[in-house]
């Protein structure tokens, strides 16, 4: 486990002690600073002194519940926010997204997932200038900057739509990456509710670069939500 | 026509028959001797007698009395006797002819009701009949007000029940149609006074039982004068219903073999009713006492399924922090990684029963969307282990269409079928995961390579806390995959069946409908 380069404060908001707990344990080993906040107003205020570099926010609190947290949150700051929810599928995560949350993860996670995520997201919060040139995951080789697509080695010809997906999903590798973020991306703000075209888009590009396109492994789908890119 | 109209009109055909026949007899009085004319009359009353009964009869032989005396009795045209033998004649012919004008007409009495008797036999032999093979309360409603349509000949009918609430409404009309908050009244009327209303009095000597009294429609506040009968249906333990007989079709009153009808019909169709009613509650008990087992295979299981790996993460974890044993890291490490296993499978079983919950209490329904099968399956499989996947083989074409199905409950009941076949394969042996389609059908399936379902076993296994007879060889589960699954499947609207697989093994099936877009 290498020590990050900066240490990254990191604010938990969760009402439940016992998750507090093992986020800081699990966190401070790692060497991030880890703030506490066992309630939704508490946490804003020290979200405001401490200027944290991503939230863990819980959706369910007692009082001030997550997604009023999120969406207080966002006016201001624009560090990534994890939001933790007991429910798997459920409607909640999709609100809180699009209330400006960047991933979300159900309870109960394991530690690895949770230092995934938080990993993924402050790489893309530290701004394209830290994106690698060249992304790879197992097989395959992204080259962003020559817009070139290899496996093992054989360049893949895409067309440019498929491209852009794929460079966009790679680039939020690990991240959930909704359908509206690729299509307001890839194709502009005025597309963002043709998820048909996205989904075709997507079923061309798993046949040239998934090895079963039937049964994906980079790309998988987060259901009602979007996609989200796998490196590891 | 003419049978029913010599019934109404007897006093008139009486009339008509003494008025012709003496029209006939007048021009031949000098041909016969005047008693064979009292003979002549005679035959005339037995006539009216048979045709009409007792009472016309009467009514023939008196004016045959008097017309005998008046056209053929000297001196004639007068009601005056001459001869004072005559008046011995006179005298016995009326006798003789009120004595079989009475016979007569009470034959044909008998005849009409021996007739009626027959035909009410034959029509409640019919009606029950009927009855016996029906199971359901609309089906019995349905022959029942047809029956009494057809032999009351009313305007219309109507069959009212109680609901649950015990309010009653009207179950089914005939001709279909509203009939109004009038009946409406006297029906809820009659169901709560347990009286029949407009029914004309049935003679005691019937001896019916359970038929309750009757009123006339004027002691039912404010209906007045009608002609339609209101009939609560009497069980032996309580009022069933009420059934409502509209007035006739022409017009005429209800008869007291009309009713006598009505009573036989309804008890019959209350006997039924009660019938039903207790059977319900019968079947409500059972239902309840599967509820009860349910429980507590529910029960049983959650101990077993939540406390297995709770107990042994607990003794794993007090042990590690007992400190009579100095522990290595390597050493602390692997407890660790199956104390994670425990939590896991807990996790799994608290989402079982989760989903199973959700589904049954309808609290998850399907957000239906258009999916291609492999990303569902690849969802569902980036759950299963890593070194559990490379059993996998697929067989999937290029060109499978897209299903409209909630992808998240597709890709748990993939995922379930996806664990049972890895489980029930044995370690190393593959498991075959494939997909077609045709005009109608998507079909997906899922085969292992273990001892496969036994026939009798290939409902049940869909049945929640149903443990198969080969589960004894594989870690215990739930219980709850397959039910889960299948809810989900059912949710949809498709199709999800087991079978066997050459030489041995299982394979799932679900088939879904093809939809337009």
């Amino acid at each position: 486990m290498p020590v990050p380069e900066k240490t990254y404060k990191i604010l938990v908001i969760d009402d439940e002690e016992q998750i507090r707990r093992a986020l800081k344990s699990i966190l401070s080993v790692r060497h991030y600073e880890v703030i506490l906040a066992a309630g939704g107003e508490d946490g804003l205020d020290l979200a405001i002194d401490h200027s944290p570099d991503l939230v863990v926010l819980d959706l369910a609190m007692p009082g001030m519940g997550g997604l009023e947290v999120c969406k207080d949150l966002r006016t201001w700051f624009s560090g990534p926010i994890l939001v933790l929810s007991v429910r798997p599928g459920e409607a909640d995560k999709i609100a809180a997204l699009d209330l400006g949350a960047d991933d979300y993860l159900t309870k109960p996670f394991s530690a690895g997932e949770l230092l995934a995520r938080i990993r993924a997201l402050l790489r893309r919060s530290s701004g394209h200038a830290a994106q690698p040139p060249v992304i790879s995951a197992s097989d395959i080789e992204i080259d962003i900057a020559r817009r070139r697509v290899t496996r093992a080695g054989h360049e893949i010809d895409l067309t440019k739509t498929e491209f852009e997906i794929l460079a966009y999903l790679a680039q939020n590798a690990d991240c959930v990456v909704t359908s509206k973020m690729i299509l307001e991306h890839v194709w502009g703000p005025e597309y963002v509710e043709d998820t048909q075209t996205l989904r075709v888009h997507v079923s061309h590009l798993r046949k040239k670069i998934e090895p079963h396109p039937s049964v994906p492994r980079y790309i998988l789908t987060e259901a009602g939500v979007g996609f989200r890119f796998c490196i590891s | 026509m003419i049978k029913s109209w010599l019934e109404r009109h007897g006093y008139l055909f009486a009339l008509l028959c003494i008025a012709i026949s003496t029209l006939l007899f007048y021009p031949g009085r000098d041909y016969f001797a005047k008693g064979q004319w009292a003979l002549l009359y005679l035959l005339i009353i037995v006539l009216v007698g048979s045709l009409s009964g007792v009472r016309p009869a009467l009514l023939s032989a008196l004016l045959a009395f008097l017309a005998w005396n008046f056209f053929f009795l000297p001196p004639y045209h007068t009601f005056v006797i001459a001869d004072p033998r005559d008046w011995l004649s006179l005298a016995t012919f009326l006798l003789v002819g009120i004595a079989m004008g009475v016979q007569t007409g009470r034959m044909r009495q008998r005849e009409a009701e021996a007739i009626a008797r027959e035909k009410e036999a034959t029509l409640l032999n019919r009606f029950s009949s009927h009855l016996v093979s029906q199971t359901t309360t609309a089906g019995m409603a349905e022959i029942l007000l047809d029956e009494v349509y057809q032999v009351t000949e009313a305007v219309s009918t109507a069959l009212f029940l109680p609901d649950e609430s015990a309010r009653l409404v009207c179950s089914r009309s005939l001709p279909a149609g509203e009939l109004g908050d009038e009946i409406a009244q006297l029906a809820s009327w009659s169901y709560e006074q347990a009286k029949a209303i407009g029914l004309p009095v049935v003679r005691s000597t019937m001896g019916l039982p359970g038929h309750p009294v009757s009123v006339p429609h004027e002691q039912v506040a404010s209906i007045g004068a009608r002609k339609d009968i209101v009939f609560p249906l009497q069980s032996a333990s309580r009022i069933e219903g009420v059934l409502y007989v509209g007035a006739k079709t022409d017009g005429t009153v209800y008869t007291a073999h009309d009713a006598r009808l009505l009573v036989s019909i309804v008890n019959q169709a209350a006997a039924f009713l009660e019938r039903r009613r207790l059977q319900s509650v019968a079947n409500q008990a059972e239902a309840l006492q599967e509820a009860d087992r349910l429980k507590s295979a529910f029960i049983s299981s959650i101990s077993h399924e939540l406390k297995t790996p709770l107990a042994s993460v607990t003794a794993t974890i007090t042990g590690l922090l007992e400190e009579d044993v100095q522990w290595d890291s390597a050493a602390v490490r692997e407890e660790l990684v199956a104390v994670g296993e425990d939590l896991g499978r807990l996790n799994d079983s608290i989402n079982a029963l989760l989903d199973l919950s959700r589904l049954e209490a309808n609290a998850w329904s399907p957000q239906q969307e258009w999916y291609e099968i492999g990303d569902i399956l690849g969802s569902a499989i980036s759950r299963v282990p890593q070194k559990q996947r490379d059993r996998i083989a697929f067989s999937l074409p290029d060109d499978l269409p897209m299903i409209r199905v909630d992808f998240a409950q597709w890709a748990r009941a993939l995922q379930n079928l996806l664990e049972n076949a890895l489980a029930y394969s044995g370690a190393d042996q593959p498991v075959r995961v494939g997909a077609s389609a045709d005009a109608r059908e998507v079909r997906m399936w899922f085969e292992d390579s273990g001892p496969g379902v036994a026939e009798e076993e290939r409902t049940a296994i869909f049945d929640k806390f149903y443990r198969g007879t080969a589960s004894s060889t594989v870690p215990s589960g739930t219980g709850l995959g397959l039910a889960i699954t299948r809810e989900i499947v059912k949710s949809h609207g498709d199709r999800i069946w087991v079978e066997d697989v050459e030489p041995h093994g299982a394979r799932f099936v679900i088939a879904l409908r093809r939809e337009e877009g």
